[in-house]
């Protein structure tokens, strides 16, 4: 197998990406009005010190939150490019078919990283946080990355078409970014939401996310949090791949000409 | 399985729960041939083609294509063959070049090799000027052309081109098969075509009927084109009934559309200035003809003995 094919998908997404600079600079304006604007009136009700000590904590969920939308909106390119067709350019070509899944993961990773390191160049000429923390948070960074392209690859092989869209932002993308310890600590939920939050594996990369700053309270240990995260993401991208190698998940794009 | 077989089934067939989309296949495509395979909407030629292709497993029997079984080893097979799918597989964001760029990658060809052979395709189709221009800015005869180039950037053995002249106009098909020639004439390859412009069809070696997923035995356009009628008999009539009752005696039943009766004629001393003297007002208009494939095709699928029979 050589890597040509995979370079060419992974570069095919990546050069999308940097011509859509208005989706590089709204990347960056989601997360900075959650910062400054949710951050600030969340902030004000509290005590100047828990003040500043809750814009620390929303530093790795913010950056958490990039991470997941722009991992997952990369990895559901592969339902976009079985809408519009594209998608049987790469099926005829002689790879395998779940290595179009892998690619599509790197370049939704890759995708994820890109938007997470101009978010902490932001931060760090904001004064945010200093440029150590920034470059400690990297390696966490691309561990969730991993983790969020595997449950967008998961979503998108499941997925029939884009008109799922709006189903997939309100019953995973949202779900899975407000329960996952981003905005307010775990352990401050109710019980039973501290179950879901358990159970969603976006939870443990954000927790990993917080360990990487300092004074930040986290739920769980380093260790358990990268377990969970590369066990998901294994598990998740192995599914993918099978169910995408399924004969019947590719079989309506070639059938969509008859259906004309 | 002779060497010289592009490609060859054996009782291939795809089944959807009780319904057969291609039903007990048997075909044998020699290496270089141009081949036909002809049939009305849903009559299983896609559905072939995606087989053949390891787009689609088939429920029940074998294939090879140049000589390798298709099931051994699926991405070899997919190396060997070139596609040209009913409707653009392109990106239309990206340019002609970077679309070109990204299928070469695909199949593992080098940047020098890519930019020779998308230079050689897109000289052929008079393209080279517009290398970079975005796809959504091309007509649509160009960008039919771009998708042809693209199934052949590999230089398959086989190339598949499932109607691959549907919307376009005139000179735009000619220019495609223009190039569709030029690859078999240059580059050896075994032409798959599946087409509803029958008279397209007529450069092929060989063409084969499918109907309701049964292949029907054809033959060369020359011979079945022969094999129907001497000529065609075509008239218009508000009284086709009568016109019916007094022909069909001599030339058996025609094909009915609306006010418009066909033919067939076997005979070749047939009259026909005397007969249409003989029929009078009874008819607004007359016209006799040599046979061409779309005539085949008619008395294959829409018949009088044919009309009723689908599935």
């Amino acid at each position: 197998m050589s890597w040509r094919p995979v370079k060419a998908v992974v570069g095919r997404e990546m050069s999308k990406l940097f011509r859509q600079r208005a989706r590089l600079v709204s990347a960056m304006v989601r997360p900075m009005i959650w910062l400054l604007v949710i951050g600030s009136g969340v902030g004000s009700m509290l005590q100047s010190q828990q003040q500043e000590g809750y814009l620390t904590f929303l530093v790795p969920g913010i950056l958490a939150m990039t991470l997941l939308f722009a991992a997952l909106l990369s990895a559901l390119t592969l339902v976009y490019d079985k809408e519009f067709g594209v998608m049987r350019m790469m099926m005829i070509a002689p790879i395998a078919h779940y290595w179009i899944v892998l690619s599509k993961l790197i370049a939704a990773t890759l995708t994820a990283m890109v938007q997470a390191i101009l978010l902490l160049l932001l931060l760090v000429i904001l004064g945010l946080i200093p440029v150590n923390i920034a470059l400690i948070l990297l390696a966490p960074a691309l561990l969730t990355a991993m983790c969020c392209a595997s449950i967008g690859g998961l979503i998108a092989v499941y997925s029939k078409s884009i008109d799922n869209f709006a189903v997939i932002m309100n019953f995973f993308i949202f779900p899975l970014f407000f329960l996952s310890g981003a905005l307010y600590p775990v352990k401050q939920l109710p019980e039973f939401l501290r179950y879901v939050v358990l159970a969603n594996p976006f939870s443990y990369g954000v927790d990993l996310l917080k360990h990487a700053v300092p004074n930040v309270n986290t739920d769980f240990s380093v260790t358990t949090d990268i377990i969970i995260v590369v066990s998901f993401t294994c598990v998740a991208i192995l599914v993918a791949c099978w169910q995408f190698s399924r004969e019947s998940v590719h079989e309506p794009l070639f059938h969509r000409s008859n259906k004309r | 399985m002779p060497s010289n077989l592009a490609i060859r089934t054996q009782g291939l067939t795809k089944q959807y729960g009780q319904a057969f989309a291609v039903e007990q296949l048997d075909l044998e495509i020699e290496a270089g041939q141009f081949y036909g395979l002809l049939g009305p909407n849903g009559a299983g030629k896609s559905t072939t083609i995606h087989m053949l292709t390891t787009m689609t497993s088939a429920t029940l029997g074998d294939a090879w294509i140049a000589g390798k079984k298709i099931t051994d080893d699926p991405v070899a097979i997919r190396r060997t063959v070139g596609l040209v799918f009913q409707d653009s597989a392109l990106d239309r964001t990206m340019s002609i070049d970077e679309n070109l760029q990204f299928a070469a990658a695909l199949y593992n060809l080098s940047p020098e090799q890519a930019n020779a052979r998308i230079d050689e395709l897109l000289t052929v189709f008079g393209l080279q000027d517009q290398r970079n221009k975005k796809l959504v800015t091309l007509s649509g005869g160009q960008r039919r052309a771009i998708d042809i180039a693209r199934g052949v950037l590999h230089k398959p053995k086989v190339l598949f081109l499932d109607e691959p002249t549907i919307g376009l106009d005139l000179p735009n098909r000619r220019s495609i098969w223009r190039f569709v020639e030029k690859l078999r004439r240059d580059e050896g390859m075994t032409i798959f075509l599946t087409t509803h412009y029958l008279e397209e069809a007529v450069a092929c070696d060989h063409v084969d009927f499918i109907q309701n997923g049964r292949l029907e035995q054809g033959g060369t356009p020359a011979d079945l084109i022969k094999q129907l009628a001497e000529t065609i008999l075509e008239i218009d009539t508000d009284k086709s009934e009568n016109i019916v009752n007094q022909l069909a005696s001599l030339f058996g039943d025609p094909i009915r559309e609306d006010q418009h009766l066909s033919f067939k004629i076997i005979a070749n001393d047939v009259d026909f200035s005397a007969l249409q003297k003989t029929l009078g007002d009874q008819i607004s208009s007359m016209q006799w003809r040599r046979p061409n494939l779309n005539d085949v095709y008619l008395w294959r699928f829409c018949a009088p003995d044919t009309m009723g029979s689908e599935k």
